[in-house]
């Protein structure tokens, strides 16, 4: 089944092409893995599905249902959820209520309700000391809390958007194993990254973007042997 | 902890409400003003609390306070609801003006709301039949026939009602949002939270309450006049009460209006028409020393000793 289908995408920013009629399909519980160099449209991708931009041209379905147009807290309520680049945490709330906000606004839920299942959240992504201050947390916490954020508004389909940058070794390799569990949630990913190891070990399906257009997809091995994506990467022979 | 807590603030509203009996009427005019400060401080803070600054309180003070005693003076209304009747007016004018200018934000949103003060000043200027044009508008007798006990007694309520309205906005999920708001609005809107609605709905409250306290104080004093009921006073004095006392929060812009009310009322005697320039010291000390106002300040030096102490 497909969760989020994608028609012809395309986003300009001024005389600037974001995105060239971009066709993506999400099925259902997969790991989506969308890579390509920087600048290529990754992130406006995100923005484009989570309704931060409206797409200039094409259209987007969200299980069945044209969501080109609308605003984004309607699209968190369907059920995509996503975080971000850089993560802001929300100062004056302690961790908890940080996640809280995902479930009061994106759920409907009330105070109570909120707190149970921000602490299950918690305990789920291994986040302990959840009152604790959240200027003092570790780079693997704070991504940690990120998704714990997107994952509290309950989506079907949930963006990761760089959650790996800047963690070490170990700390990737708990985020993948963190990953895989959200996924056996029955939640469908789309996993942008540019460290290939978690591309690689995670995803089910890889598509690869540069200059706003798709350049190949497919599974990570066929992928990553296209001459076009290493192309793209490392730039063409001369 | 928390019911001890209630306990002290039942005792406060006692002793305030009993001060008539064991004060003069001199001290229940400056307290008074320093009620009416506590409104307007409060709900100027309520809509900082989303990131957006209004310079416009003097506006929706004025508005309201006209609204009240016209319909006082032309209807016969009972003064009280027509109190109410100036906050209803504020909160809808702010209503029909949210819609069109709450998609801008920040030093633009700011600006718009200082322009709208002006323009309802010029246009109840230029009313003279409904308004009184330029000499404004006496009410026959103040409200309680000028009694200062019941006036004190009015001022309270508007500052409770403020300090109310201030507390379930901490404790609701609105404080969530506005929090949200007031950080990442891109992170909020994915978190699902409609942050259109929500500044319309901060805006048409505060305003509400900056039209209800417009009203109380056009009724205490008796009339209104587009120079008095506009003064930019009502627009720089809460900003510098939120600011002294501590931004964020419902306390911290209560004392802010408690300590620069009192000291106003001395640098009055002390220099007249010289206490603005001691009030503009007053907020750049506190922008470049305190950012965080009294109260952040207080907080944050107690935690500091927690935290060398080792605690918690």
């Amino acid at each position: 089944m497909i969760v989020l289908k994608t028609e012809n995408v395309t986003r300009y920013f001024g005389g600037l092409m974001a995105l060239n009629g971009v066709n993506i399909e999400f099925r259902e519980n997969e790991i989506l893995g969308i890579i390509g160099p920087n600048g290529a449209g990754k992130t406006t991708f995100i923005n484009v599905v989570a309704g931060i931009y409206l797409p200039t041209e094409g259209k987007i379905f969200f299980n069945g249902q044209d969501i080109s147009e609308l605003p984004a807290h309607k699209r968190c309520r369907l059920g995509i959820g996503r975080t971000f680049q850089l993560v802001r945490p929300l100062p004056g709330l302690s961790l908890l209520e940080n996640i809280m906000v995902g479930s009061l606004f994106g759920k409907g839920l009330g105070q109570r309700e909120a707190r149970k299942q921000a602490e299950e959240l918690c305990e789920f992504l291994g986040l302990s000391e959840i009152t604790r201050d959240i200027t003092r947390m570790t780079a693997l916490e704070i991504k940690k809390m990120e998704i714990a954020h997107a994952m509290a508004t309950q989506p079907k389909l949930l963006f990761l958007d760089e959650v790996m940058a800047g963690l070490n070794s170990d700390e990737t390799t708990q985020m993948i194993d963190l990953v895989r569990k959200i996924c056996s949630r029955g939640i469908t990913i789309g996993i942008v990254e540019h460290v290939m190891r978690v591309i690689r070990e995670l995803t089910d399906r890889v598509v690869v973007l540069d200059w706003g257009e798709i350049i190949a997809e497919g599974p990570y091995g066929e992928v990553s042997n296209d001459p076009k994506v290493v192309a793209a990467y490392l730039g063409e022979e001369n | 902890m928390r019911i001890s807590r209630y306990f002290l603030y039942i005792a406060i509203l006692i002793i305030l409400l009993t001060l008539p009996f064991y004060t003069g009427v001199y001290f229940l005019n400056v307290m008074d003003i320093i009620l009416i400060y506590i409104a307007l401080a409060l709900s100027w803070d309520m809509l900082l609390r989303s990131g957006q600054i209004s310079f416009g309180v003097a506006g929706l003070f004025g508005v309201g306070g006209y609204a009240a005693v016209l319909l006082n003076l032309n209807t016969g209304m009972n003064p009280l609801i027509s109190i109410v009747m100036g906050g209803l007016a504020a909160g809808i004018l702010a209503w029909l003006v949210g819609m069109a200018v709450l998609q801008l934000r920040g030093m633009y949103f700011a600006i718009v709301t200082l322009a709208l003060a002006e323009i309802f000043r010029v246009i109840i200027r230029n009313l003279p039949d409904l308004t009184g044009g330029p000499e404004g508008t006496v009410l026959p007798s103040a409200i309680f026939a000028g009694n200062s006990t019941k006036t004190y007694w009015l001022a309270i309520a508007v500052a409770v009602v403020s300090v109310i309205a201030s507390e379930l906005f901490r404790r609701t999920r609105i404080h969530f949002a506005l929090t949200s708001i007031r950080n990442d609005e891109i992170v909020a809107k994915s978190s699902g939270i409609d942050v259109f609605k929500y500044l319309v709905f901060i805006f048409v409250i505060t305003s509400a309450i900056q039209g209800m306290t417009g009203g109380a104080y056009a009724h205490i004093y008796g009339f209104v006049s587009p120079e008095g009921s506009f003064s930019v006073d009502f627009t720089l004095l809460p900003i510098a009460m939120a600011l002294l006392g501590g931004m964020h929060s419902t306390w911290g812009p209560v004392v802010g209006a408690v300590v620069l009310g009192v000291v106003s009322e001395f640098l009055k005697l002390q220099i007249p028409y010289g206490h603005l320039l001691v009030y503009g010291l007053i907020i750049v000390i506190t922008i470049l020393f305190f950012p965080q106002g009294i109260l952040g300040t207080v907080g944050q030096r107690l935690k500091n000793r927690q935290r060398l102490r080792g605690s918690p």
